[in-house]
């Protein structure tokens, strides 16, 4: 029998463009491998897309950079170092609930900006600092995956699953109440920070380590008629990465997410870590 | 191998309601022209569905002068819908209306899976009843409340105040139709543009600067039509 860690965590990541849509607004990040060295990572943003938000999809783009770059830095203060103890759960939490959030908000801003002041719109009135930002207006979603922990964080619409040891599909980060159209929160928000959701989940029993994370963009989930049909196909998704392997279900993804797109006129994204053996002990 | 795996998959409706002043008032040409104009605009709202083909258009009529009353009450796709001509009759209920409108912007009966709806309110008077109430009724639903509004305020007389009210956000104007010619485009830009509107995503509901609103057409003043 082989431990719930003995094979690294193998990543997707697929994107397809609305129908009718001019460019791809959302943009994806799968890697690592869910080992103290190579944490999975992985991102999802979806650009407003609007022409308010005319910059939404490099906003998309940079959001999941500062996302990568923040998360890395966050995995890495969980390692021990030499002889030291790691930082403690709790301050880790706190780093995960508080400090993470705030840079993340504050250094995309710093980015969009940055980006406006190499690529400044030419013969436009100045724009506030305000004005600048909303250009480039997208959601978020992030997860990290260490053989000690699992955290994730969402600001705006799009889904979180997690698929535990038994199979059983759970959205950790869905809000109570969904938004109504498609309106959505967003990094292009003032004090954005604030309204970052955080799954926090230790993961103190490895072989109740998650055998399925997968992050969507609203496109996603808004093809299908019913909430229980897209838990369906995040139950099935992870049934056919069992039976078929991920090369095998890579190369059918974008099929069915254009078929999604076709629903939802949404672009439409799937960033997914597996972990493979999961089946390791009784059950196989 | 590419069966998707999940429940079915659907489209999501756009709910698209008339909300019609069909008091004396409008009685004669006002009528006429408005029941020409929304004739014509339905082949052009067939036109953007069809350019988002994502969006499943539905459209109701409720008219509203000593009582309210659907005049379409079954949501019907824009696709089967046909214009019936309205009659004039009585007073300017428009609380009432309003009323009924909210009564169906509860969810249930409108589903949680679905694009904004559209409410058009189209008037050339002052309400005679309580409107106010209605309009509270209205925005206090989730779906009132997220709902495009458009208004058009047809000839001198029409209260531009209560419109202006009904749109509930300062950056809106009620669109002035004091002719044949002005009120057709209007009619054709409510059509259509709220259609578009509903179906763009924007950040940060209570967010100021992103409630944009959509810009109404500059209708051009015209010499040869008549001035109501």
């Amino acid at each position: 029998m082989s431990g719930p860690n003995a094979s690294p965590w193998e990543t997707l990541s697929v994107s397809v463009q609305g129908v009718n849509k001019q460019r791809n607004q959302d943009w994806s990040a799968a890697e690592g491998r869910g080992t103290t060295e190579e944490p999975l990572i992985l991102a999802a943003a979806d650009g407003h897309g609007s022409a308010a938000h005319a910059r939404s999809h490099v906003g998309a783009r940079i959001a999941v950079d500062v996302f990568t770059a923040c998360a890395t830095q966050f995995t890495q203060l969980a390692r021990p170092r030499g002889t030291d103890d790691p930082p403690s759960l709790s301050w880790l939490m706190h780093y995960a609930q508080h400090t993470l959030p705030r840079r993340l908000s504050a250094t995309w801003r710093e980015e969009v900006l940055r980006h406006w002041s190499r690529q400044p719109e030419e013969g436009e009135p100045a724009l506030s600092d305000e004005e600048k930002v909303l250009l480039y207006g997208t959601t978020l979603l992030g997860a990290v995956l260490t053989p000690q922990l699992f955290a994730a964080w969402q600001l705006g619409d799009g889904e979180l699953t997690v698929i535990g040891e038994d199979g059983t599909a759970v959205l950790p980060l869905a809000p109570v109440e969904a938004e109504l159209g498609d309106e959505t929160e967003s990094l292009c928000t003032r004090a954005a920070w604030r309204l970052v959701r955080v799954h926090w989940a230790p993961i103190v029993d490895p072989a109740r380590t998650p055998r399925l994370i997968a992050l969507s963009t609203d496109g996603l989930s808004k093809s299908f008629a019913s909430d229980e049909g897209f838990t369906q196909f995040m139950t099935g998704l992870d049934q056919r990465l069992d039976d078929e392997g991920t090369e095998a279900v890579s190369s059918v993804l974008p099929e069915w997410l254009a078929r999604a797109a076709q629903h939802s006129g949404d672009d439409t994204t799937l960033a997914a870590g597996r972990r493979p053996n999961h089946r390791s002990g009784t059950d196989r | 191998m590419s069966d998707i795996p999940g429940g079915p998959m659907a489209n999501r409706p756009v709910h698209f309601i008339w909300l019609i002043d069909r008091s004396y008032s409008m009685q004669g040409e006002k009528m006429g022209q408005l029941n020409y104009a929304i004739r014509e605009a339905v082949p052009e709202m067939r036109s953007v569905a069809h350019d988002n083909p994502a969006a499943q258009l539905l459209l109701r009529t409720l008219t509203f002068s000593s009582t309210a009353q659907w005049h379409h009450k079954v949501p019907v796709p824009v696709d089967d819908f046909t214009w019936e001509d309205i009659q004039v009759d009585g007073m300017t209920n428009l609380g009432e209306a309003l009323q009924l409108v909210a009564r169906e912007l509860q969810t249930p009966p409108m589903p949680q899976r679905a694009l904004k709806p559209v409410l058009a309110l189209v008037s050339d008077g002052v309400p005679t009843d309580d409107w106010k109430s209605g309009l509270a009724a209205l925005d206090a639903t989730p779906w009132g409340k997220k709902a495009v509004r458009v208004a058009i305020a047809i000839g001198a007389d029409a209260d531009r105040d209560v419109l202006q009210e009904f749109l509930g956000n300062p950056e809106l104007q009620p669109l002035d139709a004091n002719s044949p010619k002005k009120l057709a485009a209007a009619i054709r830009w409510a059509s259509t543009a709220a259609v578009k509107a509903a179906s763009q995503p924007l950040a940060g509901s209570s967010d100021a600067l992103t409630k944009q609103p959509y810009a109404p057409p500059v209708l051009d003043d015209d010499d040869d039509d008549d001035v109501w």
